[in-house]
């Protein structure tokens, strides 16, 4: 006990001086973390205990954090969240030719209805599982194409290089390299996260490579995109009932919720615009809405039909 | 990976230096995985970024070193998972209420409570250094400065954090 309790000190100075965004000993880190496989194994589990600290607190002063911890370290330019402006990106990468975009008539749609919850097979095995209110469109002729009309879905695809799994998502198209990926496409704002293997956004164009715990958002007429991390394991959890908001705008979690629980939820008339961070189970909101004041440290009042938030 | 001239200062530095960044990743802990690492990072590094950064070298580390750590969080949270599934199947341990696992995952909210609540034993200076460092982004050099004390005194403060925080993830992990 006493040789782990070093091991636990040793590891806990090492996660402090890694932490500081000046650090650049990598070579003193690399040498000790060679001593004995029980180094790493206590490093990660003091930084990895840490990182989910530093997510769960709110900051006192600074604006959204990004979960990733001080993201990569670029000193004194935090958040440092990487946008991707689609020109320069084609620019920089390679791209491989994955053939064209084929849309036929011989389609059919799939949509649900606001709190409704629905998985559909797919016919190369494959599923998807679509949230409330959202519409996906397939076809017959090309069970390996779908589009995302509006509203949220957790793709789970078979990889098949010759014939890789495309979703068209308004104006950007999703190509597949083997994965289960979750994409959000409301009010014209788009939102990828991977959870397994990788997606190509917009192959032809920016070809931007996803892997798991990337997040990419983008909103209606903007030419840029911008890539944050979570969690990978985060990715589809409302597709087993849970929602996590982290720094989301008050508007953005009344429609979300919205959409799960099929209640109507509002933002309250004279509520400051603000981001809230917090977890909740939709069946539980389903049954007491009540229940996210005291979450979310907001007033929630019923209204006409509905609820409001704020 | 069809590049034959480097991009940026980022992938030249990948380019020169694998070898010490293959290095890194199994003395990481990625043992015979090193190499998928190490493409998942050259993968990400793919994704443009704007504006060049200041040591390339250190930050291909510190992204080596990020990626290493949510391995390690997807992979304990993908074992919980399983156990959680098990007990699910298997019913309930003895003393233990029949609750859905779903019900008993933490939510981040209470996880914050109780962070403060550990924090607090430790003391305003401490619990002061952890926030100013970890959550909103100061160099410890600035913490120190900030509080008036030494650096080395903001270190050992973090060093106490880190572990109190260790154990209070242990105990929420096993409850």
């Amino acid at each position: 006990m006493a040789q782990d309790e070093t091991v636990q000190d040793a590891a806990a100075a090492w996660a402090v001086r890694v932490g500081d965004p000046g650090f650049d000993d990598w070579e003193s880190f690399t040498v000790w973390l060679e001593q004995s496989p029980d180094h790493a194994a206590a490093y990660d589990r003091m930084a990895s205990a840490v990182a989910f600290a530093a997510a769960a607190e709110p900051p006192l002063t600074a604006p959204a954090l990004d979960v990733e911890p001080a993201d990569h370290g670029e000193p004194s330019r935090r958040p440092a969240r990487r946008w991707l402006i689609g020109g320069a990106v084609a620019a920089a990468v390679a791209v491989g030719a994955i053939g064209s975009w084929q849309w036929t008539d011989s389609g059919y749609a799939i949509e649900t209805r606001s709190g409704e919850m629905r998985t559909v097979a797919l016919a190369d095995g494959g599923s998807v599982v679509l949230a409330g209110a959202t519409r996906i469109e397939l076809d017959h002729d090309a069970p390996r194409r779908a589009t995302l009309d509006h509203g949220q879905a957790l793709f789970t695809v078979r990889h098949n290089s010759q014939d890789p799994f495309r979703l068209r998502v308004g104006d950007d198209r999703l190509v597949d390299i083997g994965t289960v990926f979750d994409v959000k496409h409301v009010d014209g704002a788009i939102r990828v996260a991977v959870s397994e293997g990788a997606v190509a956004f917009n192959h032809d164009t920016a070809n931007v490579q996803l892997t798991p715990g990337d997040v990419l958002t983008g909103s209606k007429g903007a030419s840029g995109y911008r890539v944050t991390h979570q969690p990978a394991a985060l990715v589809g959890e409302w597709s087993e009932g849970r929602l996590t908001f982290r720094d989301q705008p008050l508007s953005d979690i009344a429609a979300d919720l919205s959409r799960m629980t099929g209640l109507d939820f509002a933002v309250a008339a004279g509520a400051a615009p603000r981001t809230l961070s917090g977890s909740v189970q939709i069946d539980s909101v389903r049954k007491d809405p009540k229940m996210l004041a005291p979450l979310f440290g907001v007033t929630v009042r019923q209204s006409q039909g509905g609820w409001t938030i704020g | 990976m069809s590049d034959q001239i480097p991009r940026s200062g980022l992938e030249a530095a990948f380019l020169t230096h694998r070898t010490a960044l293959l290095r890194f990743l199994v003395a990481r802990g990625a043992g015979e995985h090193a190499e998928d690492v190490l493409h998942e990072l050259w993968l990400k590094l793919r994704v443009a970024r704007s504006g060049p950064v200041a040591s390339p070298l250190s930050y291909l580390y510190r992204a080596a070193d990020t990626l290493m750590v949510d391995r390690y969080r997807a992979d304990k949270q993908a074992r919980k998972r399983d156990r959680d599934w098990t007990e699910v199947q298997t019913g309930e341990r003895p003393g233990e209420s029949q609750e859905p696992s779903s019900e008993r995952k933490l939510i981040a909210r209470q996880y914050a409570a109780l962070v403060a609540d550990r924090l607090a034993t430790l003391g305003p200076r401490a619990s002061t250094a952890f926030r100013r460092h970890r959550i909103e982004g100061l160099a410890q050099r600035e913490v120190a400065r900030e509080l008036g004390v030494s650096l080395s005194t903001v270190e050992s403060d973090l060093r106490l954090v880190y572990r109190e925080l260790a154990t209070l993830k242990d105990e929420i992990d096993e409850a």
